[in-house]
């Protein structure tokens, strides 16, 4: 067996006695790293506020169809337009079905395919940035030059033409365009992230005691970008949701009986002189993801980073 | 500078090349047939000259250099489903229109904007401050499509008499102002926390104590230091406003029935009308791109420690 000896010799070093001592004490310092950002989460009662209208607009969606007696797809005309009351909290549509359900599953829709879109951009976000800052040199430069001319593509065109590529509109549709229009920004940061990690003391020592590059990779630098990853999540999901609306409003949803929030709001765009109250509520919701996620993010970066803390 | 000119404007040749070379790219995978859009068959002869006509019989990279070709001349071609009509012909209408409206959203955008963040910040944790991000946060928050929707309930119906704006359309001063705001208001919140999160920044500088120190009196600290130094990144915020606005206009375009690009691009899509959707795509993303490469010229003649390494 030809074990290359630098991995060895890391693996004896580990085994030492000044080995588990180094794991331990880099144990706890991560421990007391995270219960230090936690409480200044904790401390800061806006953004828990946010976490809280996050946890419970989640909740909502994920409840109200089980609880509801309602039927999100039986059609009555007789109930058609009812405005908002105790049977029907948010009202009925042109069908006669309950919104508080129908908002609830199009919510659902909504966020899987937010989460599922902002999972597929951090995955090649952070491959393609953390290669590109890693390599450095050519690699680095053609990978930047790359993603410059990928931002001269605008948004929405770029997202309507994938979406076209595929001919009928589905929920991994709608993933694929939405990720692919909108990746660009995660690369960049998790390259400047791993850049300027890069420089880091403990970087050196590790390639001094011959540590290969995947380790470095993946021991040292990615899992200290952890705490970028987890904003940035909180900042791409808003924006893939606000994106599945733009497109599903302008008619390039998903079909009918299912919808997501930007159908809903379409529906109620086409009856808003009458009923104005169809459109404002789903509309409301995004408004409600958009906010409470984007402060659980600011909140997030004070804890995790207190040096950037914005005044 | 002049070095640093040249080379910004020398780069964006090559990334509009490699922008329009990945739109034709995606544009072909999209499947269906331009020349049977309707019920009648079209006979295979008079298809193979329609595509002799188009060039579409030629492999895909005499394709794109004869529309490469094209682009340098400033004609995008014929459009493949209106005979009669040619893509410049099209953009000639709508891009007009599309123009002024994002003109004068951008125009609202920075009046309202610019002051708010000013006002925010120099009173910063007042409830003046409390206000004014309360509704930076709210119009961040609340989708296009709603803030369009309201706009017309509201002013153009509910207070019809009084205001005279009418629902929707292009033409006269009556009918621009409503679409304006409802393009305008994402850029405005935009540029409201930039400008507040750069002056609190700017307020903290030793230059100011300095100023304030020697006995400078505080209107002309902040007319002369503060907003001169901390208007500079707003500059930076011109191409994600772009961005924004140029989404944003395909909602607007819609709910108010306004004969732009936006409209147009999203007819041409559905109607397989590739040259035209190509057409669009291109041009808007030579807008990004120059307007990208001017922002940089700019900010390196504002701010010359930038310009080493933007290009």
């Amino acid at each position: 067996m030809a074990a290359d000896p630098r991995d060895e010799f890391e693996a004896t070093l580990d085994r030492t006695a000044e080995g588990r001592e180094r794991e331990a004490g880099a144990a706890l310092q991560r421990a007391s790293l995270r219960r230090d950002a936690f409480y200044r989460f904790i401390k800061n009662r806006g953004a828990v506020f946010a976490a809280v209208a996050f946890v419970v607009l989640l909740g909502y969606v994920i409840v109200a169809p089980w609880v509801s007696p309602a039927d999100p797809y039986a059609i009555d005309f007789s109930k058609a337009y009812l405005s908002p009351s105790w049977d029907h909290p948010f009202g009925t549509d042109e069908f006669g079905r309950d919104l508080f359900v129908r908002t609830a599953l199009g919510g659902r829709l909504s966020i899987a395919i937010g989460f599922a879109g902002t999972i597929a951009i951090m995955i090649i976000g952070i491959l393609y940035g953390a290669i590109a800052g890693f390599a450095g040199g050519w690699i680095d430069n053609g990978s930047m030059r790359f993603l410059d001319a990928l931002y001269g593509l605008p948004y929405l065109p770029f997202a309507i033409i994938v979406l076209a590529i595929f001919g009928t509109v589905s929920f991994w549709a709608m993933v694929v365009a939405l990720t692919v229009a909108s990746w660009f920004t995660t690369a960049r940061v998790m390259r400047g992230q791993i850049i300027s990690l890069k420089e880091n003391d403990y970087v050196r020592a590790a390639r001094a005691l011959g540590a290969r590059w995947h380790r470095i990779l993946f021991r040292h630098l990615l899992p200290n970008t952890l705490g970028v990853i987890i904003i940035f999540v909180f900042l791409e999901l808003p924006g893939v949701v606000l994106g599945e609306a733009f497109l599903s409003f302008i008619g390039l949803g998903v079909n009918p009986p299912k919808a997501s929030w930007g159908t809903l709001a379409q529906d109620g765009y086409t009856s808003y002189q009458a009923h104005p109250y169809i459109i404002i509520i789903p509309s409301l919701a995004i408004a409600w993801l958009i906010l409470s996620a984007f402060f659980v993010a600011d909140g997030l970066r004070d804890a995790l980073d207190p040096r950037t803390k914005e005044t | 500078m002049l070095k640093f000119i040249v080379r910004r404007v020398a780069w964006t040749i090559p990334v509009i090349l490699l922008v329009i070379l990945m739109t034709f790219v995606m544009m072909r995978q999209i499947k269906g047939n331009p020349f049977q859009v309707t019920e009648r068959p079209v006979p295979e002869s008079i298809q193979r000259n329609l595509e002799r006509a188009y060039h579409l019989d030629q492999p895909w990279y005499v394709q794109y250099a004869y529309y490469i070709k094209g682009v340098a001349l400033f004609d995008l071609g014929p459009s493949l489903v209106q005979r009669n009509q040619d893509v410049n012909d099209i953009i000639r209408q709508s891009f007009p229109v599309s123009l002024q409206l994002g003109g004068f959203a951008m125009i609202f955008a920075l009046l309202f904007g610019i002051p708010l963040g000013i006002l925010a910040a120099l009173k910063q944790n007042s409830i003046l401050d409390y206000a004014s991000m309360a509704v930076v946060n709210a119009g961040y928050a609340l989708p296009n499509f709603l803030v369009s929707t309201l706009l017309i309930y509201f002013f153009a119906l509910k207070l019809r008499d009084h205001t005279g704006f009418p629902t929707n359309g292009w033409g006269g001063w009556q009918s621009w102002i409503l679409p304006s705001i409802a393009l305008g208001h994402a850029p405005m919140t935009y540029f409201a926390r930039i400008v507040r999160g750069s002056m609190l920044e700017t307020l903290q500088q030793d230059y100011i104590r300095t100023a304030r120190a020697k006995g400078l009196r505080w209107r002309r600290v902040v007319g002369l230091h503060v907003l001169r130094n901390s208007l500079i990144p707003t500059v930076t915020a011109a191409a994600p406003t772009l961005g924004y606005l140029i989404a944003g206009s395909f909602i607007v375009e819609t709910v108010f029935g306004i004969p732009g690009i936006g409209r147009y691009f999203v007819t041409s899509i559905s109607g397989r009308d590739y040259s035209v959707t190509m057409g669009i795509t291109v041009l808007l993303a030579v807008i990004i791109i120059v307007a990208n490469m001017v922002v940089d010229i700019l900010y390196g003649y504002l701010d010359p420690r930038t310009r080493d390494e933007r290009v």
